[in-house]
């Protein structure tokens, strides 16, 4: 049986060898599909990985808060997606805050709470982010400071902190920013520290710090009480007990809102997780837009097997006269559709890779390689190779060798 | 499947249909043959009597309407389309008017052909085809493609498929029919020897003169025997195969 399927592989790759620009042609049309998915997963890998090597950096005693309960159902994610904001009804407040800080094994909580608005520098910046946050927030993630200081207790209530590149768009240079006026919704800050510049837009924070100005949280709030919490970030003092303390905060949260479940706890992977499904399920879109070359490509491998098949009649009716059996035959076919998908297969993932580190080199994305990927795309193309080759293959198998034998090309 | 007492191939009312109703036309008619090993057997008749037909069905390559068949003593319709297909590659060889040898493919490559689905090593199938063609004075024309070569040249190589895998039985549909007098003096001195060596053959041909080959001739009307003649007593044809080859025992 070996033996036979090796007889069958030499022939279809010498098969395909005396067709070398049809069956290259061909192979392109599943390398293409094939490339658009890679192309489509390695960048959706390489920005979860991104996400999960900044969550590693902060260290294992990072738990998060977020409004709303966790999201897996693919019909929440749309929910989700489909909102104009997501966290437009966040449900968490600035007591919380407080009630978290209370709890035992707990070093620094910090809350993110947004508000978009004009921010008039020596320039105006129409429809700035502002973050309202506490001193606590340096001690979560470590930030460098570019000149200055960042939040702290001896600070005044008016002082802000500002991102690199907004610096320089509210002051033209991000140096000598320090003790310089902002007025946020006719309030006046004194800039008392101005961050290194960070390039990360995709972090676990949702927020650009690059692009923002951070003031005390319920500074902002007195300002804008329309601000939403978006997420608070909590700094556990021991890493042995995390899922502990996680457990705890949500009993306590529960407690604090009447029972109402309408937030969610992460720690460790999950960390990733709201950013993550976002992801997941748009990639997955686009992988499906994707997968309709595939199966164009497909369409072409069944389509240049049916002419390979209906070119080959005579052949086929001389072999069935020397003793090939009808899976012989379909064996034959099926390992020419076979040999071109995945040889298609194979040229897509070179060609999905090279194209995502062409896009490495203009963005922060990095392609991402795994063992999935690899194991996706092989197994894409032979089921490719099958379905679009199992027709013509059954074709071939099942025509009538008297009538073959009558057919010349 | 020794099948001693039995004759290789035995055939009883068997009848090949075609169309139904008014375009209904029998290709054979309640045919009643009997063949033993060791045979050479000429049909002739005129176009259309159902020669090619017979030699179809007796090669597997097609079915009678209704009838029986037996192969070396074994009913046809009980053998599988599986079973039928190894017989094809071991058993049976065909030879063919417009010689069928794939055009892709070489010299050698073609006539190793059966072996390749009696499940024998390449190394076995080029060794097997080389010493075949070498009998046949063309070993020199392995690495030839088909096109490259004569008419009488490709029949013989369609010979040598023919016996590459030592059949018992071997149908020639028209060998001669494509070659000039010559070649076609060649190949039939090349199906003489094989008859000598105990094959059973059937061969259909309209030339009359090729008829002193045979041990037996029969005329075929209409999908019946019209006549049919043995030249040859039974106890004086060649000895069956089994005794002068090696031969792979099925099963």
């Amino acid at each position: 049986m070996a033996l036979l399927l090796r007889t069958h592989y030499n022939l279809a790759k010498a098969s395909l060898k005396q067709n070398r620009t049809r069956s290259f042609l061909t192979c392109l049309g599943i390398a293409i599909g094939v490339a658009s998915i890679i192309l489509i997963l390695s960048l959706m890998g390489s920005i979860k990985n991104l996400i999960a090597t900044q969550v590693s950096s902060i260290g294992s005693n990072l738990i998060v808060v977020r409004p709303a309960t966790h999201k897996d159902a693919v019909s929440s994610i749309i929910e989700e997606l489909t909102s104009s904001n997501q966290y437009a009804k966040s449900s968490l407040t600035l007591s919380d805050v407080d009630k978290i800080k209370g709890l035992e094994n707990i070093s620094a909580v910090a809350p993110i709470a947004i508000s978009n608005n004009t921010i008039h520098g020596d320039n105006t910046v129409n429809s700035g982010t502002i973050v309202g946050t506490n001193a606590d927030f340096i001690n979560i993630q470590n930030f460098s400071i570019s000149s200055g200081s960042f939040l702290d207790k001896n600070s005044p209530d008016n002082a802000a902190v500002v991102g690199y590149s907004i610096a320089i768009e509210l002051f033209g240079t991000p140096d000598n920013s320090i003790t310089k006026t902002i007025s946020i919704r006719g309030q006046k800050f004194i800039v008392t520290g101005v961050l290194e510049k960070i390039e990360d837009p995709i972090n676990f924070n949702n927020v650009d710090l690059d692009n923002a100005v951070l003031i005390d949280a319920n500074m902002l709030h007195s300002i804008d009480n329309s601000i939403q919490i978006q997420q608070i970030n909590i700094k556990t003092s021991t890493t042995d007990t995390i899922s502990e303390t996680a457990s705890n905060i949500n009993d306590a949260l529960i407690k604090e809102k009447a029972g109402d479940n309408n937030f969610s706890v992460a720690y460790g992977d999950q960390i990733t997780h709201p950013t993550g499904s976002l992801i997941t399920i748009i990639s997955g879109i686009l992988a499906m837009v994707a997968s309709i070359s595939l199966v164009v490509g497909g369409i072409g491998v069944m389509n240049i097997m049916l002419v390979s098949v209906s070119e080959r009649t005579h052949e086929i009716g001389i072999r069935k006269a020397v003793g090939a059996s009808n899976s012989n035959i379909l064996l034959q076919f099926l390992f020419e559709s076979l040999i071109l998908s995945l040889l298609g297969g194979l040229f897509g993932l070179a060609l999905g890779y090279i194209i995502a580190f062409l896009i490495s080199l203009i963005t922060p994305f990095s392609p991402y390689i795994s063992l999935e990927i690899l194991a996706i795309t092989v197994a894409t193309s032979l089921i490719v190779g099958i379905i679009f080759g199992l027709y013509p293959a059954l074709k071939a198998a099942h025509k009538n060798p008297i009538e073959s034998l009558k057919h010349y090309r | 499947m020794t099948g001693k007492g039995h004759p290789i191939i035995e055939l009883k009312k068997l009848t090949k249909r075609y169309g139904y109703g008014d375009t209904e036309s029998f290709a054979l008619k309640d045919f009643d043959l009997t063949v033993k090993r060791g045979e050479f057997i000429m049909i002739m008749g005129p176009s259309g009597c159902g020669k090619t037909t017979l030699l179809n069905i007796i090669g597997l390559l097609d079915q009678a309407t209704s009838g029986s068949y037996s192969l070396n003593g074994e009913a046809v319709e009980s053998i599988s389309k599986r079973r039928q297909a190894r017989l094809r590659a071991r058993k049976i060889g065909f030879v063919f008017q417009n010689f069928n040898l794939i055009s892709d493919l070489s010299v050698i490559e073609n006539v190793a052909l059966p072996l390749v689905y009696s499940g024998y090593s390449k190394t076995h199938r080029l060794t097997q085809a080389s010493s075949t063609l070498g009998r046949f004075h063309l070993k020199e024309r392995e690495y030839y493609m088909p096109w490259q070569l004569s008419g009488g040249q490709q029949q013989r190589v369609a010979i040598a498929r023919t016996i590459v895998s030592d059949p018992e039985i071997i149908l020639a549909d028209e060998p001669t029919g494509n070659l000039d007098s010559r070649s076609s003096h060649i190949v039939m001195e090349e199906l003489k020897n094989i008859h000598q060596e105990g094959n059973t053959i059937i061969m259909v041909t309209h030339n009359p003169s090729l008829t002193t080959y045979a041990t037996r001739v029969i005329n075929m009307l209409d999908g019946h025997i019209d006549t049919d003649i043995k030249t040859v007593a039974d106890r004086d044809l060649p000895q069956p195969i089994s005794v002068r080859f090696n031969k792979k025992e099925e099963n």
